[in-house]
């Protein structure tokens, strides 16, 4: 890996871990007042945690100084950022519309989605896979596992 | 009850169709898994582990065990065929296993890859027989301080997971830390990153967090650029390893599968290190150490032998200790935890029979490899076809169903589509992800452990050097710290003489 990777990861480290001991451990743990001792205190923990990020972020950055350049980054493919939010785009869908569809309805309609992003060259196989695979499933889990599979409101199934 | 008794009170519990059926199709399915590039043993295990929730503890552990197993061989076919290691821990196993591939061999290399595979395995069950009860009746004596020591040492050796930066290794970690402090504080009962949301009381789900951070990032990559999964497919040929063949490797098959007990017991060191030092070895000592690389059925021998040494002997310190040996005993352990059961010395003495029952079963798994593993070499074309743009959503809705199913709730599956861009992030930028799963693991045990230690001494830190197992963990701590140093120093002083000799 180049060193320009060590320096961003160790940006970020250094950054997450100063916003973990400014903000996020005061706002994000609650401690009782009456803690005897600082290391029985359940922000200490956290606060270790937030040292050791910063000192490895800290680390980081200090080694990309001396490491070597490393191999060249990999050229982007194309449309890759754009495939990746209609990813993330398809990842809310699935949450959201679960309630809604049901589980096995929107896993069919992922299943087609994520199949076309990803250029499938089999199309047909890739539109019956998305069928049964999620039937088969829900067959398992609500029928073998006795799991409540979310139904949704319009279709509903055995 | 004897040592005998326990063992009939094992066999007693494994001998039911249900759980030999579970092995072999578990069995099946991890070389399956294994031998499709761009799935791992990990992904297969993570994948499998919500199909084994309905099943009897005894079963479902069998299951995810024969796909660990099997997907650890499953790695050296596409290692073989067409370079593309299924598991990081077929890496040598491509050193000469392709080159025997390239010259129409495949067939050759990868019947010694099982042969070697299936040996390797009984030996390193055989070892994890022997010496799991021993381990766990010494670690009884164990209290908190103990314990806290020997999950430190066990965090010390992340290094050995973190690829090639150890910063990025210990920052993983330290992210897995922090996730693992999600919830209700332990001893004063007060929220701790929880943003006032109920579904973040109880913690953050180790199943949404474990296929968020292994399965998930592989579609995303998969999403990023469809084209990089892609590989050529050697033919077979016509001839298998003969016994000829096995019995001149024997001795590489031998010392590959201790040093695979030996490195396996040893928490957080893995099938890699296992197989590449196996390898090495076997050319230090072979009389044909100049054909090693080019092609030589004793480094495939030695490189299988030495990576499936170490799984059975990575449930060594699972069992007896409650510690992970590796990343995919780490989601096994979720898989006792889901059914009820705490690995450690305890289940020794609470759960004998399940212990016991796991033990007859490995030895049946590493039969059913045998027969199983034959039989994938023979269909391998078939199922390495599988067109990843069927394979990739495929994935996808196991996953979700998988996460689903842990305690019916949407909540989680959203954590795994987060833990999945984490994943993703952290790949894209060189953090391994092992270290992260395995801290947030052990993170809650250090944690637990230092408080009770603390409260047991009035906050006196004196208490964790009580012992001499304390002081024996802090001793192998220190070496550990000391080598990886030693280790980076050296590796940097290499690069630079490398550097200064290429200009």
């Amino acid at each position: 890996m180049s060193r320009t990777s060590h320096f961003h990861v160790g940006i970020a480290a250094l950054v997450f871990a100063g916003f973990l001991a400014v903000f996020g451990i005061r706002y994000g743990v609650s401690s009782p007042s009456n803690v005897s001792n600082i290391v029985l205190s359940p922000t200490f923990w956290p606060y270790v945690v937030a040292g050791l990020i910063g000192l490895s972020g800290l680390g980081l950055v200090l080694s990309a100084r001396g490491a070597a350049a490393g191999e060249a980054e990999e050229p982007r493919p194309e449309g890759g950022w754009m495939r990746l939010m209609i990813m993330a785009a398809l990842m809310v869908g699935y949450v959201l519309l679960t309630p809604v569809l049901g589980l096995v309805w929107t896993s069919m309609l992922a299943f087609i989605g994520l199949a076309f992003l990803i250029r499938t060259d089999h199309p047909k196989s890739a539109f019956l896979a998305a069928i049964l695979v999620p039937l088969a499933l829900y067959l398992f889990f609500a029928h073998v596992a006795g799991m409540a599979v979310p139904q949704g409101a319009f279709v509903r199934l055995p | 009850m004897s040592l005998f008794d326990n063992f009939m009170l094992g066999l007693a519990v494994v001998s039911n169709l249900e759980a030999i059926m579970a092995l072999i199709i578990g069995v099946a399915v991890g070389v399956v898994a294994g031998a499709i590039p761009g799935m791992s043993a990990t992904m297969a295990v993570a994948l499998a582990l919500p199909f084994t929730f309905s099943m009897q503890p005894i079963t479902g552990i069998l299951m995810l065990l024969g796909v660990y197993k099997g997907g650890i061989f499953g790695g050296s076919i596409p290692a073989i065929l067409i370079k593309t290691p299924g598991t990081p821990a077929s890496s040598a196993t491509v050193l000469d296993g392709h080159p025997m591939a390239e010259r129409g061999e495949a067939g050759r290399a990868l019947t010694m890859a099982l042969y070697a595979s299936c040996t390797a395995d009984l030996i390193s069950n055989l070892a994890l027989i022997l010496f799991a009860g021993w381990l766990a009746s010494f670690a009884l004596s164990f209290g908190p301080p103990e314990f806290f020591t020997l999950i430190l040492f066990s965090l010390t050796i992340i290094a050995g997971v973190s690829g090639e930066s150890l910063l990025k290794g210990i920052v993983s970690a330290s992210l897995g830390l922090l996730l693992a402090t999600v919830g209700l504080d332990l001893v004063y009962g007060t929220a701790r990153f929880n943003f006032g949301d109920p579904n973040l009381m109880g913690g953050l789900n180790f199943i949404a967090v474990l296929i968020g951070l292994f399965a998930i990032p592989e579609i995303l990559s998969m999403v990023w650029n469809p084209h990089g999964h892609e590989g050529k497919v050697r033919t077979l040929g016509r001839k298998g390893a003969s016994f000829a063949d096995y019995k001149r490797c024997f001795k590489s098959i031998i010392r590959g599968s201790f040093i695979g007990v030996i490195l396996g017991s040893i928490p957080g060191i893995g099938a890699a290190p296992s197989a590449f030092l196996s390898y090495s070895e076997a050319r230090r000592k072979s009389p044909n150490r100049e054909n090693f690389g080019k092609g030589e059925i004793e480094g495939v021998a030695a490189a299988e032998a030495g990576n499936n040494g170490v799984a059975g002997a990575t449930l060594i310190p699972l069992l007896a200790l409650g510690i992970p040996g590796d990343v995919i005993t780490a989601i096994i352990i979720g898989a006792f935890m889901i059914h009820g059961l705490q690995p450690g010395p305890l289940m020794f003495v609470m759960n004998a029979d399940i212990v016991y029952g796991l033990f007859m079963g490995l030895i049946v798994s590493s039969i059913a490899l045998f027969f199983i593993g034959g039989a994938a070499i023979r269909v391998f074309k078939y199922v390495a076809d599988i067109p990843r743009g069927i394979l990739f959503p495929l994935v996808l809705v196991l996953c979700v169903y998988g996460c689903f199913a842990v305690n019916n709730s949407m909540f989680d599956v959203g954590v795994m589509f987060a833990m999945g861009w984490v994943g993703f992030l952290m790949l894209q930028y060189g953090v391994p992800a092992a270290p992260f799963l395995i801290a947030f693991i052990l993170g809650p045990l250090l944690e637990d452990n230092f408080r009770q230690a603390m409260l047991m001494s009035g906050s006196s830190p004196a208490i964790l050097f009580r012992s001499w197992i304390t002081w024996f963990f802090w001793g192998l701590s220190a070496l550990t710290v000391i080598a990886v140093i030693r280790g980076g120093m050296k590796a940097r002083a290499d690069q630079k003489l490398g550097s200064s000799g290429g200009m």
